[in-house]
């Protein structure tokens, strides 16, 4: 059995070698349960995928530049058109390429203005041989005899015929010898002419201060004309140039539904995950987890797992957390009012004949009618059932009802992500003793590693706890939410046990026992996580979940 | 052309500069502004003298107003700040004009206009004035600068031009017994 182990491991190994980006962090989990083979917890292991979960891939920038060239090149061959008109193209029609050829079957000349695009008739630009590209564009069933002339720059064949005589840059007001025209101005099929200096200028500032990449026009106001990709590498310095590109890879991934950045600091992956479409947010939790070993939601780019809540749900839940009407809830459900000069007063001790510190007005606390009233019968109210006292009383137990609930579920939620960060704290000082038992005694690493597996099922589960408190608030009362908070309660109650057993002290002589108990333990918390998760995320799907909110 | 140090850029702020007020002196803008350098010595101040529309409450005053140029110019825009500050639902308590064009292409202040309305570098004082005086004419209220101003001209019109023929007035130095 161990020899079996032991074999896999050094395969695993071994393959490591040829493909170590693919999965650091799997290799490093799956490696103790191998050993151990003790109820091997399945949960780490590319498991069979659930009806719930979404296949997704973790893309590098390289693999969005080729996506996006592919993309281009197909546009290109099916309409015929340099490779730059359908990058603006594709880009206009933020990269949706059905709709892109419907719209160019369907009136080429308006598909071509809307993105910016040169008109595709004017015969006065024809220079000379070379067919430019808007003529090209409104026949596209023509063979594209010399679209590719790898003689002329972008630029110069954009150039639309040269003024006669010096020409002065309507920015700078630099005059330019009629020699110099070419060599030193610059003007878009639109023709509108301004020196080269004068075009770095502006593009740098569009692209460095204001952060415009897809969309950048001609610098003459009111002219729509987008100025070209390689125009713009042209004209400013590769510094910008760098940074331009950078952004129009950003707008691209941020344009595609499919893709998203992690959203963690410091990574630069990007997802592909075509089976989290906004509208199915309803009823999947799409969490992923990214090359760099953190976990994200594709939905709402949540830094971590939200799961089992939907994204909706969480977005609710976050801003009434951060809201500050559950002060004002507070103050409702705790405080009154002096019936005659209106102070809030919170009641904190002492018997029912209130004294207003501000006004003097003396009132009782349990009807709110003036204390006069109450004769000689001190300290009781025996006026209780009077109807002005019945109507403030029914409307104040309404709203503290309400704050009680939703503080019943925020203290939990809070506490589970508090217990979460303790417990990972706890470990640390844990793994320290751990390492001395290592060093000391007879134990080898493999057999102190269970506290380590076990801490980690207790913060994976807390964090699950934590949302499910969260789903639980929003939940309508009927049979499924108590089915719901069974498998919550089980799955909280075998939480805490482990968490409780991991704070026993490790002695060398009980460590056998311990890691028994522990190791059983952690195998119980991750059936009990999985159980409520699956539950939880099915009930999505089998649309058994009965919202107080609109989702 | 623009170098990256500040001197060439002023000095091509200067030449731009010295080309729109040979062509404004050239060819006066409808006869109802003048515009022109306060001294010789710096082209970045100006001083723009503009003539009420006729029409508009603003008829018969003539409004002074300081064009203050960045270094940069043209590439961003310059700022207009009329001396004394007129009553005007676009034009800021101390003086300053807001519309549009006058804003550099990135910031938007109120968040209302499209990029194409902005400042760009083929602007100049001509089109920036003439801009103004169709503001005179015609306050935008839906992005305004005055905001009581705004709410003068909304509510309660008749008073708005009242109080601004009164400072017409008595920027001419009519004084009227008002009781």
């Amino acid at each position: 059995m161990s020899s079996d182990g032991e074999d896999y491991y050094y395969e695993d190994d071994y393959d490591e070698g040829s493909m170590d980006q693919d999965s650091p962090v799997s290799e490093g989990m799956s490696e103790p349960d191998i050993v151990y083979d003790v109820m091997s917890p399945t949960a780490d292991e590319p498991a069979p995928k659930k009806p719930y979960d979404v296949s997704y891939k973790v893309r590098t920038l390289q693999e969005i530049i080729n996506m996006q060239s592919k993309e281009v090149r197909k546009i290109q061959t099916l309409l015929e058109m340099p490779a730059s008109t359908a990058t603006i193209l594709l880009r206009h029609y933020q990269w949706n390429s059905e709709k892109l050829q419907e719209q160019f079957w369907n009136d080429p000349a308006a598909a071509l203005l809307s993105a910016g695009l040169s008109p595709p008739v004017s015969p006065s630009t024809r220079t000379g041989p070379l067919p430019p590209s808007p003529s090209l564009l409104i026949s596209p069933r023509r063979p594209t005899r010399s679209s590719h002339n790898p003689a002329l720059s972008p630029v110069k064949r954009s150039r639309a015929p040269q003024p006669s005589g010096p020409f002065e840059c309507p920015v700078c007001c630099m005059e330019f010898a009629k020699e110099d025209v070419v060599k030193e101005t610059f003007a878009l099929g639109c023709r509108h002419r301004f020196c080269r200096g004068c075009w770095a200028e502006y593009l740098t500032g569009k692209i460095r201060s204001e952060g415009e990449s897809s969309r950048i026009q001609c610098m003459e106001s009111g002219c729509e004309r987008i100025v070209r990709e390689e125009i713009i590498d042209e004209l400013v310095p590769a510094g910008v140039s760098k940074r331009y590109h950078n952004l129009l890879n950003m707008a691209f991934v941020a344009d595609a539904p499919n893709l998203r950045w992690c959203p963690h600091p410091d990574c630069e992956y990007i997802i592909e995950c075509t089976q989290a479409p906004p509208r199915m947010l309803n009823q999947l939790v799409p969490t992923v987890e990214c090359n760099c070993g953190r976990q994200l939601c594709f939905g709402c780019g949540y830094l971590s797992s939200h799961r089992p809540v939907l994204c909706k749900i969480v977005r609710l839940w976050e801003r009434k957390c951060a809201d500050d009407s559950e002060t004002a809830n507070w103050l409702q459900a705790n405080t009154k009012e002096c019936s005659k000069c209106q102070s809030t007063i919170e009641k904190n001790g002492g018997c029912n004949h209130m004294t207003c510190k501000k006004c003097k007005y003396e009132f009782c606390w349990v009807c709110m009618g003036p204390w006069s009233e109450h004769g000689t019968s001190w300290y009781q109210c025996n006026r209780f059932d009077e109807k002005s006292g019945v109507n403030a009383r029914d409307a104040q137990a309404k709203s503290r009802a309400s704050l009680e609930r939703y503080l019943h579920y925020f203290n939990r939620w809070a506490n589970h992500e508090h217990s979460a960060k303790l417990d990972a704290e706890f470990y640390k000082n844990t793994e320290k003793k751990m390492e001395q038992m290592q060093n000391s005694g007879n134990l080898s690493w493999i057999e102190v590693q269970f506290a380590k597996q076990a801490v980690e099922t207790v913060i994976k589960a807390r964090i699950t706890l934590k949302w499910s408190y969260c789903m639980a608030f929003y939940l309508k009362r009927n049979n499924m939410t108590e089915l719901f908070e069974d498998n919550q309660r089980d799955l909280e109650r075998a939480v805490e046990n482990l968490g409780f057993a991991l704070e026993q002290n490790i002695e060398p002589d009980s460590i056998a026992q311990l890691r028994q108990d522990i190791t059983n333990q952690t195998a119980y918390v991750q059936k009990r996580h999985e159980i409520l998760m699956d539950d939880t995320l099915k009930g999505y799907l089998e649309r058994r979940w009965d919202f107080s909110v609109d989702i | 052309m623009f170098g990256s140090n500040p001197r060439a850029q002023s000095s091509t702020a200067t030449r731009r500069l010295m080309k729109e007020y040979r062509d404004i002196t050239a060819d006066p803008l409808q006869d109802s502004i003048t515009a022109g350098p306060i001294s010789e010595d710096n082209m970045l101040e100006w001083e723009a003298l503009i003539q009420g529309p006729e029409g508009t409450p603003y008829e018969g005053g003539i409004f002074s107003a300081k064009l203050i140029f960045p270094p940069d110019y043209p590439l961003n825009p310059f700022k207009m700040i009329f001396e004394p500050p007129l009553l005007h639902p676009n034009i800021y308590p101390n003086g300053e004009v807001c519309i549009s064009i006058l804003h550099a292409p990135g910031d938007d202040p109120l968040r209302y206009e499209s990029a194409s309305e902005r400042w760009s570098p083929v602007q100049g004082v001509r089109s920036v004035l003439l801009s103004v005086l169709s503001m005179l004419a015609e306050p935008n209220i839906e992005s305004g600068a005055n905001v009581e101003c705004c709410k003068l001209y909304r509510d309660n019109k008749q008073e708005f031009e009242r109080q601004v023929r009164e400072q017409v007035k008595s920027l001419l130095g009519i004084t009227e017994n008002t009781e």
